[in-house]
């Protein structure tokens, strides 16, 4: 009867199981697991001595304080030796960040191994070369010949402008330092390349230079802050959904008042310490709203700003601050660089126009009354009883850094934060909450700023190389439709031009024949050789020309920080990878070298050379010592911790992370000038910002200039009636990012089968579809499928949908609008019509549940 | 509220065992153990939308039955609408409340539906909620507990010991 097969019994790891710790995998949470593995064939015994858990299994465990160990907790897996090994993978009570939680993505990390008896089995094993039109398992030897012979043609050929790529640059599974190391050295020192592209975005760009443009890097606070604010504010960011554990146990505690007696502990002596109010600005009704307002409504303000409007809304906010006397003006005058901050009086707060003016002005634009801001600007900034300031701890994520003019929405939050002193302090701090964990340590990028959008130039017919590195564009990138079919024609052309005897025969044989061949075909086509490097055959894959399987989480040691509080810690291997699958930064390393080998053959003794970088690399811990020469010297003071990048670990090795585990140390790291010893950060900025003066660095956003021409066009004649909804995309709980682990898991495909919108039961009701019915929802740009999920969260006249899934995108329909000063896409905003294409599917709806996600009385 | 007696359970375990013919060399999938027959509910008294609570498979295990009045996967009754689960959430073990339809979790907000064998649609679980296969003895509408489909939270084993 069950849906899936389910246990109800799991094997119990024995005393002297092989013990590793780890970090999950997924968000930017980074809540640490301990993984137990031994042989199958033996047991544990379930008295405390007889288990590596330590625990009494007699006995069923204590909800809450007990060991979670569930049976995606459980898998088996194949080891090099030939034998089969059990592995449990289960949440750590003593890491500080989760205390034995986590959320069901996380739950699952266990599931997510490669078995060959489970759907991981597609985890790619060898390398894949297109021949004749077909994938064909080839040697690594033959694939490095192949690319780099590609590689180096096209460099010697045209230069480094023709060879583009799109990498990941995050930490946790699919990434880590040693990854990011090794693409970085060879992209940039090997190669210098500028057309690539970061994994979720189209060009090599920050998403926050509103931010550190004004010294202040995005991750400054800690997890005790969340524990300590006065006020939370969740600035297009549903916390509960995409940073599950930080939500549930430091926010929602702190809510809920569990946290007072902490407060008491750090505030000052006599300063109020009561359960914390939040602030939603988001959209949606979504349950990181809802949830707050069940347990006490009183304290849960919500704002739903029209569509691209934040940073007006948060100038506005400022305005009432200013006015009302709430800025700390102390820390204005001595902590920021007072010449900008008359720009930002003029354009951001414009102190030269009346305030009634501003605001009715901001209430026009956004939405919003100015009676809710007013009390939004109470709530953060109104000092507390006896005058002490207020702290406010105000996290942001992709509402904000994936909306309209990125720059500028940035920036106005991280002033709003400077303005009321929220930063530096306990209980405070501004920055992004964070999509997936950090990890990010590379030779500087050669470009220049603002980037260029490599999805446009490759679309345009240039770049005759491109290289995709654990990431699926064809889910994930805007305007995706065209650009799949841009990128589809573009290999389609080189792959047909490869056959001999005017396109009637085969393809050469000989490897350095085959690239003769492609360097022939990609000088008189607009052909494209692309190499799509990943875990899985993913959607970009399919056209892919070469094929290279990458190791995953767990299969070889990395290292990673968590976003909400800089922890560095190391994420020990515990299986071996599927077949001939590698670490990312082997195969960087390696093409490195078959480079500098074709060079060296050639005499050219010096390039070859910048080619060689990873000669010395056996060991990811060589990787990571490589990468933390890029730091810079970091034996400073504990108030210059802010001259340093965010992620700096110089002086750590893996023997220190080894000792500390889950424990960790939060980057930047220092070496105390007095002790010799490194030290964490736990605050940023408690001293100065990070800029040459250490002074906060103002800026004046731009006036409300309307939508860009991408979007504007659809209220424009006729258009306005066909594309009557405004549609915004996001995340489910449920699933990580493109599921590309998740599609294999039966938990997860029965729960979300289909990508999905949600529809607002006025809207249902005229479109004539109920949760469950099948939609499409199409522009100009594209159009997507999905199944109907009638809920309350979106307002009529606004439609959400997932951002992707593994059978369909909503990128599809996302304008090719970037903004100008940082190559950020809007994905979150644009106008679409809406057909009804049938009922719920039967087995669907069978299955399925379509319940309301945000709705808990 | 019913509860298995610690004999009554030693005798359905035993009996299990001795069907089995030796002592489990490995493992299946659930339900896979000896698990008791017990009765649990009657059809004539349940109403819709309001649980019954039991301890299934053992005194220490809450479970829940609810009449929902909709065809649900596994339902039983003439309306196919009768449905048992764990009442323990298979996120960290909290017990569930029986709120408009479906089960809320009050610890980290999980819910499950169960018209969709316990599905997890939101929140911080993983797992389904393990369902309580039923059967209704015609005549009388006795309606019976046959097993676990699941992994109860807490335990490594439905069955302790
Ligand atoms: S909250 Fe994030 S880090 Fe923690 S278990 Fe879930 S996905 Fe993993
Ligand atoms: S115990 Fe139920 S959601 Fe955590």
């Amino acid at each position: 009867m069950s849906l899936y097969n389910r246990r109800d019994e799991l094997p119990i790891p024995p005393a002297d199981a092989e013990t590793h710790t780890t970090v999950c995998q997924y968000c930017n949470v980074g809540c640490g697991y301990n993984v137990y593995v031994w042989p199958v064939g033996r047991m544990g015994g379930k008295k405390p001595n007889e288990n590596a858990f330590g625990v009494d299994l007699t006995q069923p465990q204590p909800p809450l304080t007990g060991l979670s160990y569930t049976e995606s907790m459980h898998t088996t897996v194949t080891k090099k030796d030939g034998r089969q090994y059990h592995v449990v993978v289960v949440p750590a009570r003593d890491s500080e960040i989760n205390r034995g939680d986590y959320s069901t993505r996380g739950g699952t990390n266990a599931l997510t191994a490669w078995s060959e008896t489970r759907g991981t089995r597609e985890r790619l094993k060898y390398p894949l070369l297109r021949v004749g039109d077909e994938f064909q398992v080839v040697s690594w030897k033959t694939a490095f010949q192949v690319l780099s012979g590609v590689i180096k043609g096209v460099l010697d050929r045209y230069g480094p402008e023709e060879l583009t790529a799109k990498a990941f640059d995050h930490g946790g599974g699919g990434g880590g330092f040693e990854n990011n190391y090794g693409v970085g050295s060879l992209f940039f020192t090997g190669l210098g390349m500028k057309y690539v592209a970061i994994h979720n975005r189209p060009a090599y760009n920050s998403e926050v230079w509103g931010s550190r443009d004004r010294g202040v890097h995005e991750l400054n606070y800690s997890y005790e802050d969340a524990r300590l604010a006065d006020t939370i504010v969740l600035w297009g960011a549903s916390t509960f959904e995409t940073a599950t554990v930080f939500y549930i146990e430091h926010m929602l505690n702190n809510f809920k008042g569990a946290t007072v007696g902490e407060k008491k502990a750090a505030f000052a002596e006599g300063e109020p310490a009561e359960p914390a109010r939040m602030v939603v600005i988001d959209p949606r009704k979504t349950s990181s709203v809802t949830i707050p307002q069940s347990i006490d409504a009183s304290r849960v303000l919500h704002l739903r700003p029209n569509l691209g409007t934040d940073y007006v809304l948060a100038n506005a906010l400022a305005r009432i601050i200013w006015e009302k006397g709430w800025h700390d003006e102390s820390f204005i005058q001595t902590r920021t660089d007072l010449a900008t901050f008359e720009d930002y009086k003029r354009k951001s707060l414009k102190l030269y126009q009346p305030l009634d003016e501003v605001l009715s002005e901001a209430e026009t634009i956004t939405g919003i009354s100015r009676e809710a801001m007013e009390k939004a600007a109470a709530w953060i900034a109104k000092p507390k009883a006896g005058g002490h300031l207020r702290r406010s701890l105000i996290i942001y994520e992709k509402g904000m850094i994936w909306n309209m003019k990125n720059y500028d929405q940035i920036a106005s939050v991280v002033q709003l934060a400077v303005l009321t002193h929220n930063i530096g302090r306990p209980g405070t701090g501004c920055g992004r909450q964070g999509g997936h964990q950090e990890g990010y340590v590379r030779p500087p990028y050669p470009g220049d700023r603002p980037p260029p959008n490599v999805d446009k130039y490759i679309e345009e017919g240039h770049g005759k190389f491109y290289w995709v590195i654990g990431t699926d564009p064809y889910l994930s990138t805007p305007n995706s439709q065209y650009f799949k079919k841009r990128i589809h024609a573009r290999t389609q052309a080189l792959t047909e031009a490869l056959s001999l005897h005017h396109g009637r025969g085969g393809e050469p044989g000989d490897p350095e024949a085959l690239v003769e061949r492609i360097l022939e075909a990609l000088d008189v086509t607009d052909g494209l050789f692309m190499v799509v490097q990943d875990l899985y055959l993913t959607h970009v894959a399919r056209d892919a020309h070469l094929v290279l399987p990458a190791a995953g989480w767990g299969e070889s040691d990395i290292t990673s920080i968590n976003c909400n509080s800089r922890l560095l810690r190391l994420y020990e291997k515990f299986m071996d990878p599927p077949g001939e699958a590698k670490p990312d930064w082997w195969i960087m390393a390696q093409t490195g070298l078959a480079i500098a080998q074709r060079y060296r053959e050639e005499g050219r003794e010096q390039d070859a050379k910048r080619f060689e970088f990873g000669k010395n690399w056996k060991t990811p811990e060589d990787v990571f010592l490589a990468g933390a020469r890029e730091f810079p010297d970091n034996r400073v003071s504990e108030a210059d911790e802010a001259t340093l990048p965010a992620e700096c670990y110089k002086g750590i090795d893996y023997a220190f992370l080894k000792k500390v585990k889950l424990k960790g140390i939060q980057t930047p790291v220092r070496i105390d000038p007095k002790t010799g010893k490194p030290v964490g950060t736990k605050r940023r900025y408690v001293y100065r910002f990070g800029t040459p003066d250490g002074k906060f660095k103002w800026y004046g956003t731009d006036d409300w200039e309307g939508y860009p021409e991408e979007v504007a066009k659809y209220f424009e004649g006729e258009r306005k009636s066909r594309y009557p909804f405004w549609l915004t995309t996001g995340r489910s709980q449920l699933v990580w990012q493109t599921m590309y682990h998740d599609k294999y898991l039966p938990e997860k495909m029965l729960a979300l089968p289909l990508p999905y919108v949600e529809i607002h039961p006025e809207d249902a009701k005229r479109l004539g579809v109920k949760s469950g019915d099948l939609v499409e929802v199409y522009n100009e740009e594209g159009n997507g499928n999905f199944m109907v999920y009638v809920s309350d969260s979106v307002k009529p006249g606004l439609i959400f949908a997932i951002m992707y899934h593994q059978r369909g995108s909503a990128n599809n329909l996302v304008s090719g609008y970037t903004d100008p000063k940082t190559t950020i896409p809007w994905y979150k905003g644009t106008r679409v019509a809406v057909r009804k294409l049938s009922n719920g599917l039967p087995d669907l709806m069978q299955s399925a549940s379509t319940r309301p996600v945000n709705d808990f009385e | 509220m019913m509860a298995l007696t610690r004999r009554q359970f030693v005798k359905a375990s035993a009996s299990g065992l001795a069907a089995l013919g030796l002592a489990r060399a490995g493992f299946w999938f659930a339900p896979s153990l000896p698990y008791a027959s017990v009765k649990v509910a009657n059809l004539a008294n349940l109403e819709v939308g309001k649980p019954v609570y039991f301890s299934y498979p053992d005194a220490r295990s809450q479970a829940v039955l609810v009449k929902l009045g909709t065809r649900a996967i596994g339902g039983v009754g003439p309306d196919r609408d009768v449905v048992a689960f764990s009442a323990s959430c298979t996120h960290m073990g909290c017990p569930l409340q029986f709120k408009n339809g479906r089960f809320v979790c009050p610890c980290h907000y999980s819910m499950f539906d169960p018209a969709k064998n316990g599905e997890v649609y939101q929140g911080l679980a993983t797992e389904f909620l393990p369902q309580i296969p039923l059967e209704v003895v015609p005549q009388s509408g006795d309606v019976f507990a046959k097993g676990v489909e699941g992994l109860i939270w807490g335990r490594v084993s439905n069955l302790l010991g």
